[in-house]
């Protein structure tokens, strides 16, 4: 990042997540805290920062000894972990705090309402939704991939390929809740739930706590893990959190997100090795290749069928699996995969060889974010 | 409808109406589509809000549209989300592009044409559809198929 220290990822962790595991927030988001500082060889009093989305990061801090903080964030409705993970890089980068932990922490929730809990505006702006059905996520994901597939090249059997795709390196990814084989033919057999949207172009809810730890380079060189630079960020909102609503819903934030994160950086697409890019539903992953420019504007689909995702294609994407196998982390998987992938060796059979460059990115429409990691 | 099978249909969901929103509501009740507009620079504003995005204005008043527009996206729900829907499912949702403006979107329901039938861009105008004795939605049909 231009203007300010050099920030570095050094410490990774999750809670055990499942389905419905019976844990509280607390619980995975003090399982996800201590994994991270074991990964990076820190103690509690180590951490003078913290912020997450779901609970609160004076609540979380106390519970886990990291008192007193000098920098605390409680960050709402926002593009997902991408948005704790920004402002923990740069509370570190202006010095703020030294080392800071960033946290999503996320149980399985049927209802938008629940997703996005504390957002003022939305009860009011549900009632220009719900007395119409319109209810879940899931519906106004149809609106945007029915206009992806209107305005693109892409075929259903495109997303399919999408989904058997991801569930290839799942099936590689031991932490992956999903990872049982799957063809073309069961992505087209498996029920619509807002046509064209199908149950497996969706994430995959879970109980889940994820934690990354930010520090600055001098001290990452003392750290277990190789450590893994944030070479840029950028953030995006362009509307309000009413999806349905969006003047074009194929061409999104993303654009605009990445154009601020160039901005900040003389690496190019062209020197991506992996990509982790959000797919809370398919749709969005397709807009996220589109914008990065990896393929032609309505060309992601094809992308895809081609293998251009594939661990030997021109980007591999979403090597853990994504979030439709992974589990809902809410966008931390993307920032885990990416920094294993960069530290070398620690993402097994789905390894990239020699990968010195990732972006991971996550949300879409009114709002997003990404980030630029290097391995040196 | 006898008085007793409306107490067996469940409530919709619930809504939170407030002085910002009631005109709006109040409209449909009478079988008009009205929506925010601003005053000072003329802007059509929906969701409505207290103020104005392009010129700052807060004074905002509803106005009625002519109730025609587009087909800009649509997808056809096929699970039930709540119990007030379950004998609806499948039914259409989709986001109009009203004709009063560029970018002027509302999200509703198209009824009166079946899902395969649907196209990108098709006229439609809007109507009235009762959801209970006190809520009235505005949904839109195939235009000229009022008549
Ligand atoms: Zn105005």
């Amino acid at each position: 990042m231009r203007g300010g220290r050099r920030v570095a990822i050094v410490g990774v962790g999750y809670s055990d997540a499942g389905r419905r595991t019976g844990l509280s927030e607390r619980h995975h988001a003090a399982q996800a805290a201590r994994a991270a500082l074991a990964d990076a060889g820190l103690e509690s009093a180590d951490i003078d920062g913290l912020t997450t989305w779901g609970g609160n990061p004076i609540d979380f801090a106390h519970m886990l000894g990291f008192s007193p903080l000098r920098w605390h964030l409680d960050v709402g409705i926002s593009p997902a972990f991408i948005s704790p993970a920004i402002h923990a890089a740069h509370a570190v980068a202006s010095g703020q705090a030294d080392t800071v932990v960033a946290m999503r922490v996320i149980l399985q929730q049927p209802s938008r309402a629940n997703l996005w809990a504390g957002g003022t505006g939305m009860a009011f702006d549900a009632q220009f939704q719900h007395p119409f059905g319109d209810l879940m996520p899931a519906q106004w994901a149809g609106l945007l991939t029915n206009r992806y597939l209107h305005e693109s090249d892409a075929t259903e059997e495109d997303f399919a390929n999408f989904a058997v795709t991801q569930r290839g390196y799942a099936a590689k990814n031991p932490e992956a809740l999903m990872r049982e084989p799957m063809t073309v033919e069961d992505y087209l057999a498996a029920p619509y739930i807002s046509k064209p949207l199908r149950l497996l172009d969706c994430d995959y809810p879970c109980d889940s706590g994820a934690a990354v730890i930010f520090t600055t380079e001098e001290r990452a060189r003392d750290l277990r893990q190789k450590p893994v630079f944030v070479e840029a960020t950028g953030l995006s909102a362009n509307h309000d959190m009413t999806f349905e609503l969006l003047p074009d819903m194929v061409r999104t934030s993303p654009v605009h997100c990445l154009q601020q994160l160039w901005s900040h950086t003389d690496l190019t697409a062209a020197d991506l090795d992996c990509a982790q890019l959000y797919d809370g539903f398919s749709v969005i992953t397709l807009q996220w290749l589109e914008a990065l420019g990896v393929c032609e504007p309505g060309q992601a689909g094809p992308f895809v069928s081609s293998g251009g995702t594939s661990l030997t294609g021109a980007l591999p994407t979403n090597t853990d699996g994504g979030a439709c196998n992974v589990g809902r982390r809410h966008g931390a998987n993307f920032c885990i995969e990416a920094t294993r992938q960069l530290r070398g060796g620690q993402s097994g059979e789905r390894q990239v060889a020699d990968a010195e460059v990732a972006l991971w990115a996550n949300a879409v429409g009114p709002f997003s974010g990404a980030m630029l990691l290097t391995g040196a | 409808m006898t008085q007793q099978a409306d107490l067996a249909r469940p409530a919709p969901p619930e809504m939170v109406i407030d002085a910002l929103s009631a005109p709006f509501w109040a409209a449909a009740r009478e079988r008009r589509l009205e929506l925010q507009r601003c005053q000072d620079c003329g802007l059509f504003i929906h969701l409505p809000r207290p103020v104005c995005r392009r010129c700052g204005s807060f004074r905002l008043a509803f106005e009625p549209v002519s109730g025609r527009g587009s087909v800009y996206s649509y997808t056809e729900t096929r699970r039930v989300f709540h119990p007030f829907f379950a004998d609806r499912v499948p039914y259409l949702l989709a986001s109009i592009e009203l004709a009063e403006q560029a970018d002027l979107r509302i999200l509703s329901n198209l009824v009166g044409i079946a899902e395969p039938d649907v196209r990108f861009g098709m006229a439609v105008e809007v109507t009235f559809e009762d959801l209970s004795p006190d809520l009235t939605i505005p949904v839109f049909v195939p235009a000229g198929s009022l008549a």
